[in-house]
């Protein structure tokens, strides 16, 4: 990217002002610059440069600095809780945030891991890639069980939305029709394995109206020319892609939106800049623009714009607006509905099930597979005979066995290292996510005394799974035992666990849409009730959490968003 | 596109330049990409300097010849005979040509417990008190035949060991594997290895003498 697009001060008034620059920050980017709006893009980490600083990209292990783990005293001063993360190693630390210059608390007897990706592309360079459109039972669902508040929009607002950032972001996947999970504008699917497709063919068999379908992922399994033209090309299965992707195999604000926003020329990039709180107007009821401080000296510095797009992350955009404090609005700006920070929400990921499949043994895999399969949720109906609300999907993949499983048995010598230099037993498991309720006491605040380096607020978490979430996990704990015996498997086990929320990383919910603005933050369309040229488009946004990978939503919401801010700019309701 | 792959045999010869190779490895890799995207669009990103290389484990073929971090000198000897007896040298170099008693030392220090390091101390005694008590020399004074069959009543846990002990001697097997596995040699000779395979398969025959990917449980 071209240095100038990089600024520092400026007096500049912006049309748009973009806080972070992770999925929906890169694309409310995207989507402003090529609607001609002079586009200033927030982020408070460092400049990441596609490919140049993917310094941990292709190393293979005895190139790792201790073959992929970490040296404990960095963990132990600067990633206690980012280690958490299945993504943390050796290839990809630079990516997560340092846990001693970003501290939090939890309210005492409750957990919550919070993982941070603070740089230039956010989370985006981090995620696990798994694209899902919500469908109409999504939407529908706190509506018919009265958790939560109703979404303001249906399939038909979002459809054409997830039209268009699939198309450009490029999304793999397979057609199935399915009433509970709407498919997306595909590329081909990645490939089953010969197990994966046995079983495949007796679940649908034994358990019609739950269909093992391929992994939807924002992978180039075959690229467009507008992938190309991005500067993409196809997935090369290293499933490394944590460390960045210099092939842009995957979707990242690097590889995707980022070129599309700065070849617009209507791009500025403020790296470094930590968002103190938004500049609000009571005269006007207009947010002007930003404070932030200075990630590295700590200075001061203000940035001004018409309209704000917030797109720091669902606690981080939370955090901003609790941290804005005016006359007019004493507990956090926009809340004059009082439910800012409230209504946390995490996806349930504990329950787990695996077993040998018999036979196989001439079968084998090349390539690395950046996605497992899906079973869809099947609960999507709601039964009241089932003890709980909502569901869950299940996760899904074989393997066959390597060295990793073969090093435990006994034996020395020749015969031990020929048998570990074979392929094993053909292994294949489930594991649940499932849906968290949105509930008013799952919350974050700001801490009345504890701030960080820049002076900000300390966040403190009071979120916990509720019964609901924990009988979910062991009826799918339980189902997924059942299933996998039923489907031939041997030595089959499983069971649920109790792990706090954080470690799904789908924070969602904390400034909500809703059609009433005495119980939600934003409209219909991510718009704060209280204040015209203010949006929130991340996750921050959800009523409720539904069961699927919410990334691909993000995009959408944003993408739609930003087209009705401009129409509202021009027709100067804004 | 599988240009990264650097020769087999740079086990004693990676020394100090092992950071240029390494970015020399890495400026091969971008080239690639840019050939594959048809050139000019990214050539921009080779002229940096930014690119930071982290120092990984460089083998070395003297590591028994002095003290280690966590471990004597006559401990990394006892450890390095327990390596070749584990995983030998076949067609392949075993566990202990390629320095692997070396690494866990290194390992050891660096990302594990204290906890850690003294249970692998101990189960490193224990072999050479049995050694003393059962036949009344160290264990690498013990003949080839000796060892084997001691270290196989350990990995059982049978005649003077228990299950505790047993399971002890797991983890040591385990930190040997883990080092030999993630070695160029045993990643890329005794295993398969294919830094980029170039797409996905889910379906390619196997047979029995065929080698598993050196990669299952760390990338997948």
């Amino acid at each position: 990217m071209k240095e100038q697009v990089y600024v520092n001060k400026t007096s500049e008034v912006y049309d748009a002002i973009v806080i972070g620059s992770g999925i929906s920050g890169g694309w409310a980017a995207k989507e402003l610059c090529e609607r001609g709006q002079k586009t200033l893009m927030i982020e408070r980490g460092g400049v990441v440069e596609h490919r140049k600083d993917y310094t941990g990209e292709n190393t293979p292990m005895w190139k790792q600095e201790h073959r992929g783990r970490v040296e404990n005293i960095l963990v132990d001063q600067q990633h206690h809780i980012q280690k958490q993360c299945y993504a943390f190693g050796n290839t990809t630390k630079q990516f997560f945030g340092n846990d001693r210059d970003l501290p939090y608390t939890t309210k005492p007897g409750t957990e919550f891991s919070w993982i941070r990706g603070n740089m230039l592309g956010g989370k985006s360079l981090l995620w696990h890639r798994q694209t899902y459109r919500l469908g109409e039972y999504d939407f529908n669902a706190n509506k018919l069980d009265g958790y939560g508040n109703d979404w303001p929009i249906r399939s038909k607002d979002i459809e054409k939305w997830y039209s268009h950032v699939e198309i450009h972001a490029g999304i793999s996947g397979s057609k199935e029709n399915l009433p509970n999970l709407p498919d997306s504008e595909f590329l081909p699917p990645f490939e089953m394995m010969a197990p994966e497709k046995a079983i495949q063919a007796k679940f649908a068999e034994l358990y019609p109206e739950r269909p093992l379908i391929m992994g939807r992922t924002a992978h180039l399994t075959q690229p467009t020319q507008l992938h190309v033209d991005q500067g993409r090309v196809k997935c090369q299965a290293r499933n490394e892609c944590h460390a960045g992707c210099s092939f842009g195999g995957y979707f990242s604000t690097q590889s995707s939106t980022l070129p599309a926003a700065a070849k617009t020329g209507n791009l500025h990039i403020a790296p470094n800049s930590v968002v103190h709180s938004l500049i609000y107007d009571e005269v006007t009821n207009r947010v002007k623009g930003v404070r932030v401080i200075d990630n590295d000296d700590l200075s001061e510095r203000e940035y001004f714009a018409k309209v704000v797009f917030v797109c720091a992350s669902t606690i981080g955009s939370t955090q901003i607006l609790m941290n804005s404090i005016s006359k007019k609005f004493p507990n956090g700006i926009a809340n004059s509905s009082g439910v800012l920070g409230h209504y946390l929400m995490d996806h349930n990921y504990n329950s787990v099930a695996s077993g040998d499949v018999e036979g196989f043994e001439d079968e084998y895999y090349s390539g690395r597979r950046p996605s497992g399969l899906i079973i869809p949720n099947f609960y999507y109906k709601p039964n009241p005979k089932r003890g709980f609300l909502r569901g869950y999907a299940l996760s899904a993949s074989a393997y066959r066995e390597g060295w990793d499983s073969q090093q435990h048995q006994d034996g020395l010598g020749v015969d031990y290292k020929n048998k570990i230099k074979q392929a094993g037993k053909w292994r294949f498991g489930l594991s649940a996510q499932g849906e968290m309720l949105p509930r008013f006491e799952n919350q974050m605040r700001l801490h009345p005394t504890l701030k960080d380096k820049w002076d900000i607020p300390q966040i403190e978490f009071d979120v916990r799974f509720s019964e609901n979430e924990k009988l979910m996990m062991e009826d799918a704990a339980e189902q997924s035992i059942n299933m996998l015996k039923a489907a031939g498997l041997k030595n089959v086990s499983g069971h649920a666990k109790h792990g706090p929320p954080g470690l799904a990383i789908h924070e969602l919910g904390t400034a909500r849409m809703g059609r009433d603005p005495k119980t939600s933050i934003l409209n219909g369309f991510n718009q704060s009730h209280d204040i015209p040229n203010l949006f929130v488009t991340d996750g921050a946004s959800f009523c409720s959490s539904a069961v699927q990978n919410p990334s691909l939503t993000f995009m959408a919401l944003t993408a739609r968003a930003v087209d009705f801010a401009v129409k509202e700019l021009a027709a100067k309701r804004i | 596109m599988k240009n990264n792959q650097t020769s087999a045999h740079s086990l004693n010869n990676e020394s100090g330049s092992s950071m240029e190779k390494q970015e020399k490895s890495r400026r091969n890799f971008l080239k690639g990409i840019s050939t594959l995207l048809g050139g000019a669009a990214i050539g921009s990103m080779l002229t940096s300097n930014a690119i930071s290389v982290a120092m990984a484990y460089v083998p070395s073929s003297d590591s028994i010849l002095s003290d280690g971090k966590v471990f004597k000198k006559a401990q990394l000897m006892l450890l390095k005979q327990i390596c070749a007896i584990v995983i030998p040298k076949t067609e392949t170099l075993g566990a202990a040509e390629v320095d692997t008693h070396g690494f866990i030392d290194n390992q050891l220090f660096h990302c594990h417990t204290q906890q850690e390091q003294e249970k692998t101390l101990e189960i490193l005694n224990l072999i050479d008190y049995v050694a003393e008590e059962a036949l009344s020399v160290v264990f690498i004074k013990l003949s080839a035949d000796q060892q084997f069959q001691l270290l196989t009543e350990l990995d059982l846990g049978e005649k003077r060991f228990d299950q505790t002990q047993r399971q002890s001697f797991k983890v040591l097997k385990q930190f040997i594997c883990f080092g030999y596995y993630t070695s160029e040699v045993g990643a890329t000779q005794e295993l398969r290895y294919d830094a980029v395979p170039g797409g996905f398969k889910g379906s390619i025959p196997y047979k029995s003498s065929d080698p598993t990917w050196a990669t299952r449980g760390l990338f997948n």
